[in-house]
């Protein structure tokens, strides 16, 4: 293995090189609490209601300002679970490497995947790794799958939402879809623009007490405008939005204007949309203020008492309807 | 946006005509109009008519049905803007009727954001012939013809499909001045991409020949609200001229660099737009000593004249008008009935310049049946 600069098929073939690979590489970054001697673990000190969620990433490129797929495959699954009202606690990863791929980025990547882990305090207890020959793969995919418990009294879903509630967004959208376009430079525009990619967990902590909290959710693939879809689907009110209150970074202003973009669409990777009753609304809203990571929230909408579609007021004054999205967002090319 | 709101307010603050007709050019302009909610913002009489500035919808079907043949039989790797890949051609279902149904047939088609990555791909890829299908208007050309100019690997070509903006609006207003004919439109919103490349000036014969107030804009609010305003003061004052309200990047002259290789790579001869026929002078074609890299010749004509309505719009399909300014989207009989983006039948529906899919994405719903409503053009 200490010889090797590149992934070869063999370090999938369940021999040496595959046992050396792990051991060197992913034993390393994860810690303890992986125990690769068996092939199923055991999850110690939980209990309450068990909450499990799974997700892949297939990032490009796989390292971005702000982030890369390893930080990435911890943050999105963790997320999930917190949006959920869920605390987490245990991880899987899978990792499929293409062959050929450079095992110092793996080390680097992978080294990121188990610091984010830490940091958020989750213990990553199984996996496995493939590798897939050269040019069947975009050189790394993650899948992670995350496993917490319900926080006790917490019980958040789209079916609680009422007309009249407020829509609350923690920070700006669209940084992280403009900063992987940035960093893709197929535009031979550059820029500084960081990702948002986050653990949001001191985010939706910080609403767990408030018992107007009814929903929340992370804007990721799709951003902002799909978070209203899927609550317009689900609960068949429409939304009213404000342009003007919607928080958007001057740089992800520009690109949009340049390409031809909608800031709406845009994903994000550390961001919360959170539907709150009217009362506890400013409460929540000054709750997330106080984080550094909520500096820029805000109540960009409310419910509204019928069907209908979503419209954003932009800051104009004018209305336009925020559809759902249908293909993938494309530069003008006029 | 104060800047917006300002000229929103100068406007308003107008005498409104009774019917104010403004084209504005581009698609980029159509959308800015659209997300920014400006026709329920400005007063009443004054009517924004989208106009010819969508490449994708002026695309003809027979490059487009070229592209998808090559990609299908002379198994190229074929890449294009990615608005290019959902246009249907018209042909038997069984057959694949878009670029995209090609890839799912199996052929090599990818989608691009830049004539950079056309380079980069047929670079990964030297034992295999790669073919740009360039459409596009002199924004989309410029960088082209600085690919071409800089040189291109060996296994690229280019399925050239660029067409100039100008001649279309000069054709409108030509038209317009036939016995018993007027133009669809009182005043021009002309396109800032374009004359960034070209220079402002090329649009002063709308103002000079034609008598109608003209002002370049870009795409943004205030840029579009300025001309709107500075085309209702023209009209109010009397004095028509060709105003730039994207000044502090159209500059006079336009950019003579990227001129410079336009003409070094390209001729401009008569083309052919979608659905609406040849316009002289609109077309970009390459360079004889550019010929090696023309995928025209470099592999065989794919045209079929068996085909049914090869070249011409399905049945129907209004993008032609819609195209012209001679109707408003939702006239189009098949406008959000058979024609929605998830199943789009004509081009103004799928490209994201395209006035269909903004009005539908920006949430026109409602169809109008033409005979219901007066057209643009007759009131």
């Amino acid at each position: 293995m200490h010889d090797d600069r590149y992934i070869q098929l063999a370090h999938g073939n369940g021999g040496r090189r595959m046992r050396e690979l792990i051991a060197s590489l992913f034993v390393r970054h994860f810690g303890d609490s992986l125990n690769t001697q068996r092939d199923a673990a055991p999850l110690p000190d939980i209990s309450g209601d068990l909450m499990i969620t799974t997700d892949s990433f297939t990032v490009n490129p796989l390292e971005f300002p702000g982030g890369n797929i390893g930080s990435l495959a911890v943050h999105g699954t963790l997320n999930d679970l917190a949006v959920a009202g869920a605390e987490p606690r245990y991880l899987t990863v899978n990792a499929l490497i293409e062959e050929g791929f450079e095992i110092a980025r793996l080390d680097r990547l992978i080294a990121s995947l188990g610091d984010t882990a830490r940091e958020a305090g989750v213990a990553i207890v199984a996996g496995d790794t493939k590798v897939v020959a050269r040019g069947e793969g975009g050189g790394l995919y993650l899948v992670t799958t995350g496993i917490g418990t319900r926080v006790p009294r917490l019980n958040l879903g789209l079916e609680h939402i009422e007309p009249g509630d407020r829509l609350l967004v923690s920070g700006p959208i669209g940084d992280h879809g403009i900063a992987v376009m940035l960093a893709r430079e197929q535009f031979g525009l550059s820029g500084s623009l960081t990702s948002d990619a986050a653990c949001v967990l001191p985010l939706t902590r910080a609403l767990h007490a408030l018992p107007g909290l009814r929903f929340m959710r992370d804007p990721t693939r799709g951003g902002l405008a799909t978070v209203t879809h899927e609550i317009r689907e689900a609960t068949g009110y429409g939304m009213s939005l404000e342009e003007s209150a919607v928080p958007v970074r001057a740089p992800v202003k520009a690109v949009c204007e340049m390409l031809g973009y909608d800031p709406y669409y845009l994903a994000c990777e550390g961001r919360v949309v959170a539907v709150v009753s009217e009362q506890d609304a400013e409460k929540a809203l000054a709750l997330w203020r106080a984080l550094p990571q909520g500096a820029d929230a805000a109540i960009i909408g409310t419910i509204d008492h019928k069907t209908g579609p979503v419209v954003l007021t932009t800051s104009l004054g004018g209305q336009r309807v925020l559809d759902e999205l249908e293909d993938d967002p494309l530069p003008r090319i006029c | 946006m104060d800047e917006a709101r300002r000229w929103l307010e100068r406007i308003r603050a107008l005498p409104i005509p009774p019917r104010f007709r403004i084209m504005n050019v581009c698609g980029g302009h159509e959308r800015t109009i659209s997300m920014a909610g400006l026709r329920s913002l400005l007063p009443a009489g004054i009517e924004l008519i989208p106009g010819p500035g969508c490449p994708v919808c002026v695309c003809p079907e027979e490059d487009i049905f070229q592209a998808i043949r090559l990609a299908l039989d002379e198994k190229v790797t074929l890449v294009a803007f990615g608005d290019m890949l959902r246009v249907p051609v018209n042909g038997p279902r069984s057959e694949p009727r878009s670029l995209e149904e090609a890839r799912a047939a199996g052929a090599d088609v990818r989608p691009v954001a830049s004539p950079m990555e056309a380079v980069r791909i047929a670079r990964d890829t030297p034992g295999r012939e790669t073919v740009f299908f360039a459409a596009g208007f002199e924004t989309t050309m410029a960088p082209v013809a600085a690919m071409l100019a800089e040189g291109v690997p060996e296994n690229l070509s280019i399925l050239l499909s660029g067409r100039k903006t100008w001649p279309a609006v000069a054709m409108l207003l030509a038209d317009g001045q036939k016995p018993g004919q007027q133009p669809g439109f009182d005043a021009l919103i002309a396109p800032g991409h374009v004359s960034t490349i070209m220079g402002p000036e090329e649009w002063r014969f709308v103002p000079g020949q034609y008598g109608l107030p003209t002002a370049v804009a870009g795409f943004q609010n205030a840029s579009l609200l300025a001309a709107i305003y500075s085309a209702l003061r023209q009209a109010q004052s009397g004095r028509i001229f060709l105003d730039n309200c994207y000044a502090n990047v159209a500059h006079p002259g336009g950019n003579p660099q990227a001129q410079a290789l336009l003409d070094q790579v390209m001729t401009v001869g008569d083309a052919n737009w979608r659905g609406i026929g040849t316009i002289a002078g609109s077309g970009f074609a390459l360079q004889p000593a550019y010929g090696a890299q023309d995928a025209r010749r470099r592999f065989p004509d794919c045209s079929d004249p068996q085909r049914r309505r090869a070249g011409e719009m399905p049945p129907g399909c209004a993008c032609a008008q819609v195209v012209l300014g001679q109707i408003y989207p939702n006239q189009c009989p098949l406008y959000g009935r058979a024609c929605q983006p998830r199943h789009p039948i004509g081009p103004c529906m799928v490209s994201d310049e395209g006035a269909c899919r903004i009005w539908w994405a920006t949430g026109v719903r409602e169809p109008v049946s033409p005979e219901s409503v007066s057209s643009v053009e007759s009131p």
